[in-house]
């Protein structure tokens, strides 16, 4: 990695701002300003610095609209928010997809409007951490802060998640590396223990590293539960693991102090799904009978958590929530976006801080062309392509203020540092007005009855 | 005896929702009534004579005496027989998702494949499905730990993953081969599956009994191996054959027993 000279050319410094990329949610940034953009980035990862000072790349700063021939074209915010109102207000299986990457402010607007058109409210946790939102309805949430971890955890445990690639402040900051109330020596301290069938990056600054089999989770998590119960294991190798590691490794567990174990996409995409994680909290739960045991979901988005927080505690389900027969309903397969688009149910679909053209499955976005889609985001990516009407949104934890909610269940007020570009607009106005404009609609066509 | 028939005429894209379509609500609907019902599709109503042309033949004074036959292209048609308590539901194709879930009586007869969900909190009555089922067949509502509790469902096919999920009562009875974790966190009931089962059945079980003729890939660790029985009598059931015992989940201090037969599990062992 070449030296890189460190910026000195900056009109103003804004420190404590937060982090708005992963789930770590570093909120002890410093951003350099010079001319109402962000120059430089103290103490974040590359992935955050990146996102932050790149805010102008590719960005979109004025509505359009996609006419006849296909193409999108410039329009003014009362010309596409009418139309944009006009397709909610006509839709009869509408989705809104997304919001991970905004504030709960925004949120609340989605949910009014949402449920005044009988839309589907669905966040990107239908494509990652579902399962594991499944499994903490089923069996329970042991959960802890990062800050209890960082004073207190002498082990540390990551299953199906590669940190150092996806969080990579989560080893220095809050679990492996940084001392701790309880932990003065830091790393030396604490024993890190990788399960993954991958040999990692994070596996590679472990001290132990479990590679069980693909798919193999939920065998593997049955047999270290059965070992710590002291059950004499009768297969020689489980999931390709030797049973004296899987024994060996169930005593470690028993015989720590504080310990948390974080766990990974690995873990919510093999076959057993939600029951790996269900298998996870029973083996935490097990582990509470002989010394204290939490874990934590490595949330991706900086505010995927956010809206399954927001969602449980407004309408009582986290995700895919269903207000097509005017209450709230929510069923895995029925009303999550992936099933509702492959199954072509969907008639009108807005994305809202997401990108499923770069990231849903081929069927999903085979039908999402042949829709009208509505786009409010910040960046042209995969589903500017996909859209028929485009609303520039704002930077959120950089152009306008906004709550977001750690990986850990943590609120974190998220500071504006910079005006955003004058032709922009808060995802929360443009949400709010679309609800507005949608109202009207409505009125005018009872009216007309 | 009423006969209800509903022939479809047009295929939506959009599921439409049959809830209210149950022999308790229509035993004494006339024609003209199904005429003027406005079936849930999305977030609106449409006429159901859109949709479907309906015959209704004969008179019915409760809902045992209606018999409702449908026909025609059905997988976009969710929750047929949801939460129906008597009479009769044929259909002469594939369902859409929760069909006969919450059913508590009568009987529904699915001339084809149905999608998950299928029997889900199933009380009683019996579920027939002549094809194959997805997942979570006689399962719990998501969270909740008590799955179907009576009744019976028999599958001619094969079933997906997570079959009789909390299962807390009542029998399944798969013809065909089975997906992953049948029986999971089971808590009473009987589960059997004549043909094989691809890994983990029973995982975290606490109660009842899991019946497999076939073989199964890979079985958990956290159950102990009880004994060999020569033709078993199982829930009141009698099989013939060799049957190894198992007991658990050992994790759970679950008292469920898994029975293998043991000519096609000598791997196992």
């Amino acid at each position: 990695m070449a030296y890189e000279e460190p910026i000195r050319d900056y009109d103003r410094i804004v420190e404590n701002c937060t982090c708005a990329f992963c789930g770590c949610n570093c909120d002890d940034l410093t951003y350099l300003i010079k001319d109402e953009h962000v120059v430089g980035v103290r103490h974040a990862c590359r992935l955050g610095a990146s996102k932050i000072m790149e805010d102008m790349d590719q960005r979109l700063l004025v509505p359009m609209i996609r006419n006849e021939e296909g193409n999108l074209v410039e329009t003014d915010w009362d010309t596409a928010l009418d139309k944009a109102a006009e397709l909610i207000a006509g839709a009869v299986r509408p989705v809104f997809y997304g919001w991970s990457e905004t504030s709960i402010e925004t949120m609340k607007q989605g949910i009014k409007l949402g449920e005044s058109v009988g839309a589907v409210l669905d966040n990107q946790a239908t494509i990652c951490h579902g399962p594991s939102l499944q499994a903490v309805q089923n069996s329970g949430y042991p959960v802890n802060t990062l800050g209890e971890v960082k004073n207190r955890a002498d082990m540390v445990v990551y299953t199906g998640s590669n940190a150092m690639n996806s969080h990579p402040r989560h080893m220095g900051r809050y679990s492996a590396f940084p001392r701790g109330y309880f932990r003065k020596r830091g790393r030396f301290d604490r024993t890190i223990v990788t399960m993954d069938p991958r040999y990692t990056d994070t596996a590679k600054m472990s001290d132990i590293w479990v590679g069980f089999e693909p798919n193999g989770d939920y065998e593997f998590y049955t047999a270290l539960r059965a070992a710590i119960k002291g059950k004499e294991l009768k297969q020689e190798v489980i999931s390709g693991i030797p049973k004296e590691t899987v024994v060996e490794l169930a005593e470690a567990m028993k015989n720590t102090q504080y310990g948390c174990l974080f766990f990974g996409l690995g873990l919510t995409h093999s076959l057993a799904k939600q029951r790996n994680i269900d298998a996870g909290i029973r083996l935490i739960q097990d582990l509470n009978k002989y010394t204290k045991w939490n874990l934590v979901p490595m949330r991706g988005h900086f505010n995927v958590n956010g809206f399954n927080i927001f969602m449980s505690f407004e309408m009582g389900y986290p995700y895919g929530v269903d207000f097509s027969r005017g209450y709230p309903r929510y069923m895995n397969g029925e009303t999550n976006t992936i099933d509702l688009l492959t199954r072509e149910e969907v008639d009108v679909f807005m994305v809202i801080a997401a990108d499923p053209g770069a990231h849903f499955p081929g069927g999903a976005n085979r039908h999402l062309a042949n829709i009208p889609v509505i786009q409010v985001d910040i960046h042209w990516g995969p589903s500017t392509e996909l859209a028929d009407i485009v609303l520039p949104g704002s930077f959120v934890g950089v152009e306008v203020a906004g709550t977001s909610y750690r990986m850990d269940g943590v609120p974190i007020y998220m500071k504006k540092a910079i005006d955003k570009p004058e032709t922009c607009r808060d995802d929360e106005w443009i949400i709010k007005e679309l609800y507005d404009r949608v109202q009207k609609i409505k009125g005018e066509r009872i009216a007309s009855k | 005896m009423k006969t209800i028939t509903f022939n479809q005429k047009k295929i939506s894209s959009i599921a439409l929702e049959f809830d209210e379509l149950i022999p308790d609500e229509v035993f004494n609907w006339k024609k003209s009534d199904f005429d003027k019902y406005m079936v849930p599709i999305g977030n609106s109503r449409f006429p159901l004579s859109d949709y479907f042309d309906i015959e209704v033949e004969g008179e019915a004074e409760s809902p045992a005496q209606v018999k409702m036959v449908l026909n025609g292209d059905l997988g976009r048609v969710k929750y047929i027989g949801c939460k129906m308590t008597d009479g009769q539901i044929v259909t002469n194709s594939s369902v859409d998702l929760h069909c006969g879930a919450e059913m508590s009586g009568g009987s529904i007869l699915i001339n084809g494949d149905a999608e998950s969900y299928a029997g889900r909190e199933m009380t009683g009555g019996e579920l027939e499905i002549m094809g194959n089922v997805k997942e979570f067949c006689g399962a719990s509502y998501i969270g909740d730990w008590r799955g179907m509790t009576g009744g019976i469902i028999t599958i001619h096919g094969n079933a997906g993953k997570q079959l009789g999920e909390c299962l807390s009562g009542g029998e399944i009875h798969v013809k065909g081969d089975c997906d992953i974790l049948a029986g999971i966190h089971m808590n009473k009931g009987l589960i059997r599956i004549d043909g094989d089962v691809t890994r983990s059945p029973g995982g975290q079980m606490l109660n009842g009994d899991i019946v497999i003729n076939g073989s199964v890939s890979r079985f958990l660790e956290s159950f102990n191996q009880d004994e060999i029985v020569l033709d078993p009598t199982i829930a009141g059931k009698s099989f013939l054959g060799k049957y190894v015992k198992f007991t658990g989940d050992i994790v759970r201090n679950g008292k469920g027993t898994i029975w293998l037969s043991a000519e096609k599990n000598r791997h196992l062992l």
